[in-house]
């Protein structure tokens, strides 16, 4: 009897409750009831790639409350819609497929890796989506169309940097190199090969291993009987950690210069105190003087548990700058908010100072070096030979 | 010398593999089953090792513990994944076994990170010792030790005790063995207690030598080890030990001189489709076909 | 219709059509088939070579099958040296062996994968109705061949091929019959999905594919066309349904996969059997 009479005054309550909420709502806004902006987000958050995946979903998160606590964009909170495109391209089409036809979304960042980049970017083209590809290197994602950015330097160009760097900054004339064999690890790779004979450079070998690799011996034999003055290798954390701890444990004495995707905390832990000295090219520099970074530091080791990488930061950027673009469009238009992105001067991301967007909007930036010492990654160098590692037009 | 390099690396290699691949041989050998899941066990051997190193701040103990826990999980994967499967079909329990296995690998992820654990005072993968040249390292010269240790352990085993020789028994005639009055029961559950135990073994070395355990530690693991004990002809300790280490070689010269062509994981399957077209019962198999 | 519900049709038809195919040859057949990625990906690439040369989609889609049909054709002389256990373990190492040479191919697009295939001409929701239709085709294929001798022949060098001799069946022809027709099948899904993503790379068609197809035809129950079609549509549609499947998509996966062969190893079909007996029953 008693639960009969409270159940149905509760039944009774709920109807009238809402009743006045929807009244009051609409009392007091007068208009239609406000829309956020969606902000379609794709990372890896499983498989192979959950790391990265995992750390651009928290900077995202974080970029996005802070915008919102500002106030949002055009008078609107701004809402991050994330899918898991666990780093495939049929994954990655999906995904898009479902954020344009479910969730109705104009912006999207992709913080995934090149290939579902590369399949997600036509997909949004022709639906006329706008896509920031956060870290993604496929060069073709940009030539998808007009309404597609990429916030980080080509591998290509990477590679251009790093000859340059070994060439004329260290001035090392003979090198192994050792490519991982994914797009990124070859693009890169690629690059550094094109340009290395403009800086004197002879490769005396080239090698390469897969990603599910973690002994190296063979490599490690043969670089020693190359005897180089250097080594300039392509990978990830958990292969360059294992690789560098090998290349020493066996008797390579030579520098060790790494690219973008060494610069993890995880691969000092790696290879422990092998990993001193190890330069890595295009890599995030953490100690800049800067307040934002700073704060951005803290706050997310204190939600991630770990120290923020290159893929958080530049994640976290992407977002900032698609809502910087939407301030300075004065709308969540793709195609305003496409020319108020071409139009970036001079922008700061957490990893440096954005200079602009170039034809293909592919970036022109400045490209640091880090180098490992005293078990930390410490700002080595900045190159600023822009001309050297240009990204292509077209 | 740089040859002599790459076969000291081959040779690493194949001990490495042997260590991974003699737990799955036996549990083939008895039952029939490939037991894909080893591979579960192995990286469960690698976590405990390191969780319990740097919790404690003794690698021996690390190990100690994956030893004493491993076999518990070995037996009831038996208990109660294979045992009623045994009367199916033989890809059945096969199946299962995958599906165990991409379950833990995805629960190791969700657990412990993606970005995996190192050890955090990992002596033995920096301290290395100069061998007439060769440089190697205290967890190679380790793997190396323990194989020894193992494969002559269980040809020791498996002649000169009774248990031992039970147990042979129960693999090659099992309605003999059991009117002799060995237990098959208890024979089986010692099968996983030891292979999987040798399993966790050779999973803490190897996060010991790449100072890194992740959720994808067993990813090679599934697929070469059970390569590698169809080559050794399936069930044969022996076998396996062959086979294992003429892997290791294949791998080790071959990504220098095929490596324009193949990677390293196709390298090794090649030479295995080869020589099961020409050898269909592997190494030391009898011939069943 | 919207662009979603397009694409993940088209999903479920690509999968259905793999694990009907796949069915035929481990299910009907009994040949293990851990490899059958590779089919679909040597169909795919040819479909995209064809059609970046030619484009015709007909020919792209013909060129897919055949591919697909040939490499099968050769796996399938090797179950003739080979018996199951051991079989297994060559189909994984021919998934492997496929994904390692492609990758390093240039002519094949090595790592970038191939990009930019023509369209078939057809819209996206065009393309889902042609892999629809192929879809039923297969099912219809693999409903006439069950039913057929062949489908007699296979099941009989499944469970005991010296018993099969007895009948006068060459099970050597039967296998490469069945390795035939089910890998034909998967290269033509190859092909239809390279006009469906216009974009193919080699890590799609890799080992992990290949156990989760695996996996479609043991929870539906091998050997029986209909199930593996419910368990192929209800395994796609699983992780869009749950949000946490598809956090925990291979927990979940993995552990179903368990569960299933644990509590009902003849898969869907064979419960719905038992139901359906016990209802005859009362």
């Amino acid at each position: 009897m008693w639960n009969v009479k409270t159940k149905s005054a509760a039944f009774a309550a709920k109807p009238v409750v809402s009743l006045a909420g929807i009244l009051a709502l609409a009392l007091l806004s007068g208009t239609p009831a406000r829309a956020q902006i969606k902000i379609g987000f794709q990372a890896p958050l499983t498989g192979f790639a959950a790391t990265d995946g995992k750390s651009a979903k928290i900077a995202a998160e974080m970029a996005i409350e802070e915008i919102n606590a500002a106030g949002g964009e055009l008078g609107q909170k701004l809402e991050l819609i994330p899918y898991d495109d666990q780093a495939k391209s049929d994954q990655a089409i999906f995904t898009a497929n479902k954020l344009i036809g479910e969730d109705g979304v104009k912006l999207v960042v992709n913080a995934s890796y090149s290939a579902s980049g590369r399949a997600a970017a036509p997909v949004f083209q022709k639906a006329g989506v706008l896509m920031i590809s956060a870290y993604g290197v496929h060069p073709d994602i940009t030539r998808a169309g007009d309404l597609m950015f990429r916030l980080v330097h080509l591998g290509p160009p990477q590679g251009h940097a790093a000859a340059l760097f070994i060439g004329k900054d260290l001035h090392l004339k003979k090198i192994s190199a050792i490519t991982m064999d994914n797009d990124y690890g070859q693009a890169t790779m690629d690059g550094f090969l094109e340009d290395a004979p403009k800086y004197g450079i002879q490769v005396v070998n080239k090698y390469s291993y897969s990603l599910s690799d973690r002994q190296f011996g063979s490599i490690v034999a043969s670089v020693k009987r190359d005897e180089p003055d250097g080594v300039y290798a392509t990978g990830y954390f958990f292969t360059a950690g294992p690789l560098v701890a090998q290349l020493r444990a066996g008797g390579v004495t030579a520098p060790i210069i790494g690219s973008q995707a060494f610069d993890s905390q995880k691969f000092i832990e790696i290879a422990g105190p092998a990993a001193e000295g190890t330069y890595i090219v295009d890599s995030f520099d953490r100690g800049r003087n800067d307040a934002a970074l700073q704060k951005f530091f803290a706050e997310f080791a204190k939600r991630a548990g770990y120290p923020p990488e290159n893929v958080a930061a530049i994640t976290y950027s992407a977002v900032m700058l698609m809502a910087d673009a939407i301030k300075r469009a004065n709308s969540a238009d793709p195609p305003k908010v496409r020319d108020a992105l071409a139009a970036t001067k001079n922008y700061p991301l957490l990893t440096g100072d954005l200079i602009g967007f170039n034809k293909l909007h592919e970036v022109i930036e400045a490209i640091s070096v880090n180098v490992v010492k005293g078990g930390k990654m410490k700002s080595f160098t900045k190159l600023n030979d822009l001309e050297a590692f240009a990204p292509p037009e077209k | 010398m740089y040859y002599i390099d790459l076969g000291v690396t081959g040779l690493s290699f194949g001990c490495m593999y042997a260590m991974m691949a003699v737990g799955l041989t036996l549990v083939y050998g008895l039952l029939r089953i490939l037991h894909v899941a080893h591979a579960a066990v192995f990286a469960l051997g690698a976590y405990a090792t390191v969780l319990v190193a740097n919790a404690s701040g003794s690698v021996g103990l690390g190990f100690l513990a994956a030893v004493a826990v491993t076999p518990l999980f070995g037996m009831a994967v038996y208990r109660l994944l294979y045992e009623p499967l045994l009367n199916y079909r033989a890809d059945v329990p096969m199946i299962a076994s995958v599906g165990l296995l991409v379950l833990m690998q995805d629960a190791f992820r969700i657990a412990f990170g993606e970005q995996g654990v190192t050890f955090r005072n990992n002596r033995f993968a920096f301290t290395t010792f100069d061998l007439a040249g060769v440089r190697v390292n205290a967890v190679q010269i380790a793997i190396m030790a323990c194989a020894v240790v193992v494969f002559i352990g269980l040809h020791l085993f498996t002649t000169r005790t009774r248990v031992g020789i039970g147990w042979r028994a129960t693999v090659s005639r099992p309605k003999i063995a059991t009117s002799f009055g060995v237990d098959v029961v208890k024979v089986r559950y010692m099968n996983f207690a030891i292979g999987s135990a040798l399993a966790a073994l050779a999973g803490g070395l190897v996060g010991l030598l790449d100072n890194l355990v992740d959720p994808m530690i067993g990813y090679v693991v599934s697929y070469k080890a059970l390569a590698i004990i169809v080559l050794g002809g399936l069930g044969s300790v022996r076998g396996t030990l062959i086979a294992s280490l003429a892997l290791g070689m294949v791998e080790s010269y071959g990504t220098i001189f095929m490596g324009q062509w193949l990677n390293r994981d196709a390298i090794a399957f090649l030479a295995l489709i080869a020589l099961l077209m020409i050898r269909p019962q592997g190494f030391t198999g009898t011939r069943t076909v | 219709m919207s662009a979603y519900d397009v694409s993940l049709l088209s999903v479920i038809g690509l999968n259905v059509m793999l694990a009907v195919s796949l069915n035929m040859i481990s299910g009907f057949c009994g040949q293990v088939s851990l490899g059958h990625g590779a089919f679909y990906g040597a169909g795919a690439y040819a479909a995209a070579l064809t059609m970046i040369a030619s484009a015709s989609v007909a020919l792209s889609l013909f060129m897919g099958t055949i591919v697909g049909a040939l490499l099968g054709l050769v796996v399938g002389f090797a179950s003739l040296r080979v018996r199951s256990d051991f079989l297994a373990v060559t189909t994984i190492g021919v998934n492997f062996l496929f994904t390692g040479f492609v990758r390093k191919q240039s002519w094949l697009g090595g790592e970038m994968g191939i990009s930019g295939i023509p369209g078939s001409g057809f819209s996206s929701a065009g393309n889902m109705v042609m892999i629809l239709i192929f879809a039923a085709l297969t099912i219809a294929v693999s409903f006439y061949i069950s039913r057929s001798w062949m489908g007699f022949a296979f099941r009989a060098v499944s469970q005991d091929e010296d018993a099969a001799a007895t009948l006068g069946i060459n099970s050597g022809a039967y296998k490469l019959a069945a390795f035939g027709i089910g890998t034909a099948l998967a290269g033509l899904a190859g092909g239809l999905y390279a006009f469906f993503t216009q974009f193919i790379t080699a890590d799609t068609f890799d080992f992990i594919l290949s156990v989760m197809l695996m996996a479609m035809v043991v929870i539906g129950g091998i050997g029986s066309t209909a199930g593996v079609v419910v368990a192929a549509v209800a395994l796609t549609l699983l992780p869009e349904a749950i949000r946490f499947v598809n956090d925990y998509r291979l927990l979940v996966f993995g552990g179903l996969l368990v569960l299933v062969i644990r509590i009902a190893p003849g898969g869907l079909a064979d419960l719905a059997r038992r139901l359906l007996m016990r209802e005859a029953k009362a």
